[in-house]
């Protein structure tokens, strides 16, 4: 892995992660008011870029070496949306999206 | 009767269900296309874009914009920190049909993996399942 690749993969995954807080914000406004559309608008160019730097990286990589970063959103989701759109997040269910997490990495790693 | 259905057809929770099956519906539909699909000189193959002479494809294509459009309806009314870990109940969904529909063989770290998340998925559920019942 070059330091481009794993800078690449990194920005997919945080291109990920910032488009679903982003759609999860603009679903939170009216849905014909600007607040909704400028985020509605950022988070949809934000997967559109993630899943095209995605396909790209398919190119060179396994899709087996590329999915356990897929499987981190999980954890880095649920952590996110408590910081930053101050949503509950207990013990509990931090333990269920890292288990998940898991999940992900091993299913990936056979 | 129509009252209660319609009260069951918008519910987050069905609609959660329902984004998780167009998902997988899609990528079953989408490896059928890829597989079908006519193989382009080399420089042109990585894109995909052969795939789209497949019915497959665009059958897979329609369950991925039915999908995002029942998630963006979930993301309304149920917080990211439950339904991001429970839409994740694709990777239980997506082997076990590849492994019934598509044929494809599951190792058993494989299906370690899969229980791991079917239990993360549930954790998480289940304290919202109570919840929902004593509403």
């Amino acid at each position: 892995m070059t330091p481009i690749s794993a800078l690449l993969i990194f920005v997919a995954l945080i291109l990920f992660i910032v488009g679903q807080l982003l759609l999860k914000h603009a679903m939170e406004n009216g849905l014909g008011s600007a607040r909704f559309a400028k985020f509605f608008g950022g988070g949809l160019a934000a997967m559109t870029v993630s899943f095209f730097i995605t396909l790209g990286l398919l190119q060179h990589f396994d899709l087996s070496y590329l999915y356990p970063f897929q499987g981190l959103s999980v954890v880095i989701i649920s952590l996110l949306a408590a910081a930053i759109l101050r949503e509950k997040l207990t013990p509990r269910l931090f333990l269920g999206a890292a288990l998940i997490s898991v999940g992900v990495i091993v299913v990936s790693l056979s | 009767m129509i009252q209660k259905m319609k009260a069951f057809l918008l519910s987050p929770w069905f609609q959660l269900a329902l984004s998780v099956i167009f998902v997988t519906t899609a990528e079953v539909f989408l490896k059928r296309g890829a597989v079908e699909a006519p193989r382009l000189s080399e420089e042109l193959n990585w894109t995909g874009v052969s795939g789209l002479a497949s019915a497959n494809v665009w059958y897979g294509i329609l369950f991925v914009l039915a999908s995002f459009v029942s998630w963006l309806y979930v993301l309304r009314f149920i917080p990211l920190t439950i339904a991001f870990p429970l839409s994740n109940f694709v990777h239980v969904l997506i082997p076990l049909s590849s492994w019934v529909f598509l044929n494809e063989f599951i190792s058993i770290q494989r299906w370690c993996g899969i229980a791991l998340v079917l239990c993360g998925v549930l954790i998480v559920a289940k304290p919202v399942a109570r919840m929902e019942e004593n509403l």
